[in-house]
């Protein structure tokens, strides 16, 4: 008797094992049903900053700008550069617009130049922006986020907006992921500025 | 003849095997092993609980139960959407279910509870029994029974040979039939040889247990060091595969932005077929997305085209198609005159059958919005804009216009798919229907909208999952063992003889045993072995000795 029943219990266990463990794989290896929602993840406000020495070598790049001239980051050699990346249809972007804008222009005669680099846009879109907030700097069109991957393997670059402040040498100095803020701005590029 | 059995070699020979799923007492005073009184005696039982077969079997059951609101309630990981939708509609009973976890049940507490318990008593099983396995392996079978007659299957027959070469000659017999053989020790007196075979059915016993080890280890690394992520794409778009560019990502446990496959890939081109006739009209019956895509940074572009079930494998990581849907193709122009917004907007199909889509248009440096349906095949039913078909034969567009503060440039996150109009003014009071190439002149001059044209959007799931192939190979490795553990019996056979009363020769005695429990036919086969030992010593068919025991087991 007791057998008979030990054996219909480890036949059982092993049916339940195997459907089991085959319904766990299809479950959690299947793709998800829909596309929904908002198209990009949200910064958390966070501010990094490096100290000369721990700093990752910016990836060169070259593009084209929004408005048709080439870009290329290399060039900027020698000078601190602000690299903002960003896209018209984001909000927090939007919001850090007018500030960039006034940092740019605070910051230009002080050798530190701003750059651009609009993800997931339109050039047409961007241009309507840039134009709208008084951003006079280029942007460089990164529809398809490939300067993105290529900052992502060296620092905490992918939520957008994130913006990098990347200092004479061409390393980068520090960032700050989510909207920017005056305060932010000013101190890291003082302490850049300062080396 | 001084044989003497030790109780223990006859519980062996009477095939009370020990298993490792011990069915245990009720407390650690029953446990039987002389378990120390206190805390390490209640230390001792709860481990024997756990690594017990009854607990094993309810954290499988639970286990598995624990699936099915994963599988029945919309997962917060696969379409938060869902859930928010089901928040919506079940307003009280959402929030409770949401304590339990049981929109995110893979990866709740209670779930990783029974999965490591689950764990735990498979490993406190596994490991007893593979020490088992390695002694059994190693010991050769019992001394032969005194009375082999006592055995459930007993047979004798009279052999010409003296007893040691009748035995020998057994011997030889059952060696070449692969069993594992024990002699007489050098000191013994007395001719018999004891056999044993199907070593083999511990062995896929134990290959089950660990390959359901396995399972279970093959699925945590899927879901630490694997992810899942969503991308829209239209046409003519491409994306890199980083955290910024990704609609959603779920990331494994150990996974961080940089450990993405950098990849990048581009929509060329997408096309869907349906049935234009018949029962069946306008259901799909090909989906094709043409894209061209490079395994890293500044590698030479390749093109393959994704199918439903034929993903694009890159760098181990799957890219799936998973849906698709219109982008009517819109150009905004300000009051002045200025293009504000130039792009292909991705509608999202409210109708699957038909592909009536719904979608926003949102101008913000314009100050206007519009809320429109796409319709790919439109037509007017009662008045109303329908589709009668999914592809884009006739297509068409009817938007509602608003001006004024999308309220986007307050910083505040919005779906692309929704319009804030509560900062926002309505332009029209019907909506504007609206062909390819039309534009339509907002009226008070606020500026213009154009329908340019339609092109396709499709919904891509990315998804590494390092756990996928050791799962299936660990399921048709848990499947083989089970097989073999219940498809091989565990057996002995034991030879005795002694010479015979009358003249020369001898009287040989064949007992055999099945040592497990899926001892179904091995009557038949004792038969044929006696008979092919008889037939071997030159003797005639054996006859069966009376039995004096009627059944095994208790």
């Amino acid at each position: 008797m007791f057998r008979a029943k030990r054996r219909t219990v480890v036949t059982s266990a092993a049916v339940a094992a195997v459907l089991l463990a085959g319904a766990l794989v299809v479950t959690l290896t299947q793709g998800s049903g829909q596309a929904s929602g908002v198209t990009y993840v949200d910064g958390d406000n966070s501010q990094q900053v490096y100290a000369a020495g721990h700093r990752a070598l910016a990836p060169d790049f070259t593009g084209t700008s929004l408005t048709g001239t080439p870009i290329r980051l290399a060039s900027y050699r020698g000078k601190v550069v602000v690299l903002n990346f960003w896209g018209s249809w984001c909000g927090p972007c939007r919001a850090e617009g007018p500030t960039l804008a006034v940092l740019s222009q605070q910051y230009g005669s002080k050798g530190v130049s701003f750059l651009g680099d609009d993800v997931g846009d339109t050039n047409a879109n961007a241009l309507a922006f840039t134009h709208d907030v008084g951003i006079s700097y280029p942007s460089v069109s990164d529809n398809s986020y490939s300067i993105v991957q290529d900052f992502s393997r060296v620092a905490s670059v992918g939520y957008t907006p994130t913006t990098v402040v990347i200092d004479r040498t061409g390393h980068i100095a520090g960032l700050v992921i989510g909207t920017v803020s005056v305060q932010a701005m000013t101190t890291i590029l003082n302490d850049v500025a300062a080396n | 003849m001084t044989d003497v059995h030790t109780p223990r070699e006859q519980a062996a020979a009477k095939g009370e095997e020990t298993s490792p799923f011990r069915i245990t007492g009720t407390g650690p005073d029953e446990s039987g092993t002389g378990a120390g009184t206190g805390q390490s005696g209640w230390l001792r039982w709860g481990w024997r609980q756990l690594t017990s077969m009854r607990t094993a079997l309810v954290l499988l059951f639970l286990l598995a139960l624990g699936s099915v609101p994963g599988s029945v309630l919309p997962q917060q990981g696969a379409d938060p959407g869902a859930v928010q939708q089901y928040f919506a509609s079940h307003p009280s009973l959402a929030p409770w279910l949401n304590h339990l976890g049981l929109f995110n049940v893979f990866a709740a507490p209670w779930f990783a509870a029974i999965y490591l318990l689950l764990f735990t008593s498979l490993v406190g099983c596994v490991v007893p029994r593979t020490f088992k396995l390695a002694g059994s392996a190693r010991t050769p079978p019992p001394r032969a029974p005194r009375n082999l007659s006592r055995l459930p299957h007993s047979a004798s027959y009279p052999s010409p040979l003296a007893p040691g070469a009748a035995v020998d000659a057994a011997a030889a017999m059952l060696g070449g039939q692969r069993f594992r053989l024990r002699r007489p020790a050098s000191g013994d007196t007395g001719h018999w040889v004891s056999a044993e075979k199907g070593y083999l059915r511990e062995v896929g016993n134990l290959l089950f247990h660990l390959a359901l080890l396995g399972v279970l280890v093959s699925i945590a690394l899927g879901g630490l060091f694997g992810y899942k992520a969503d991308k829209l794409l239209v046409e003519g778009q491409g994306f890199s595969n980083t955290l910024g560019a990704l609609d959603e990502f779920h990331p494994g446990r150990l996974v961080s932005g940089s450990d993405l496959a950098p990849f990048s890939l581009t929509l060329n081109r997408f096309s869907a077929s349906y049935l234009t006739s018949g029962e069946s009209r306008g259901q799909p019956s090909d989906f094709n997305a043409s894209v061209s895509y490079s395994p890293s940074p500044g590698a030479p572009a390749r093109t393959y085209n994704i199918r439903i079930n034929d993903p694009l494998s890159v760098d181990s990581t799957k890219v799936y198609l998973i849906g698709h849907g219109y982008a009517p193709v819109f150009r905004v122009t300000d009051a002045h005159g200025n293009v504000a917004y130039s792009e292909a907007t991705p509608f999202i199909p409210a109708n699957t059958g038909t592909f009536l889509s719904d979608g926003v248009v949102k101008a913000p440096d314009a100050s206007l919005g519009f809320m429109g349906v796409f319709v790919p095949t439109a037509v007017s039913v009662g008045g109303t804009l329908e589709s009668a078909f999914p592809a884009a034969d006739f297509p068409a567009v009817s938007l509602i216009g608003y001006s004024g503060n999308l309220g986007l440039n307050s910083g505040a996150s919005q779906s692309v798919y929704q319009l804030n109009t509560a900062g926002m003014t309505k332009i029209s009071g019907s909506p504007h229907l609206m062909l390819p190439g039309q534009t339509w002149a907002l009226p008070g001059g606020r500026g213009a909208i154009t329908f340019v044209g339609v092109k396709q959007w499709v919904s891509l799931a990315i998804t590494y999952d390092p756990g996928q192939v050791p799962a299936l190979v660990c399921g048709i490795l848990a499947l083989g063992g089970l097989l073999l553990s219940f498809l091989i019996r565990r057996r002995r056979v034991f030879v005795r003889a002694v010479p015979a009363t009358s003249g020369g020769g001898s009287v040989v005695t064949v007992g055999g045993l099945a040592r497990t429990d899926a001892s179904g036919g091995f009557e038949e086969e004792f038969a044929e072995l006696a008979a092919e030992l008889a037939a071997g010593a030159g003797a005639a068919q054996p006859k069966p000795e009376p039995n004096n025991q009627s059944e095994t087991g208790a």
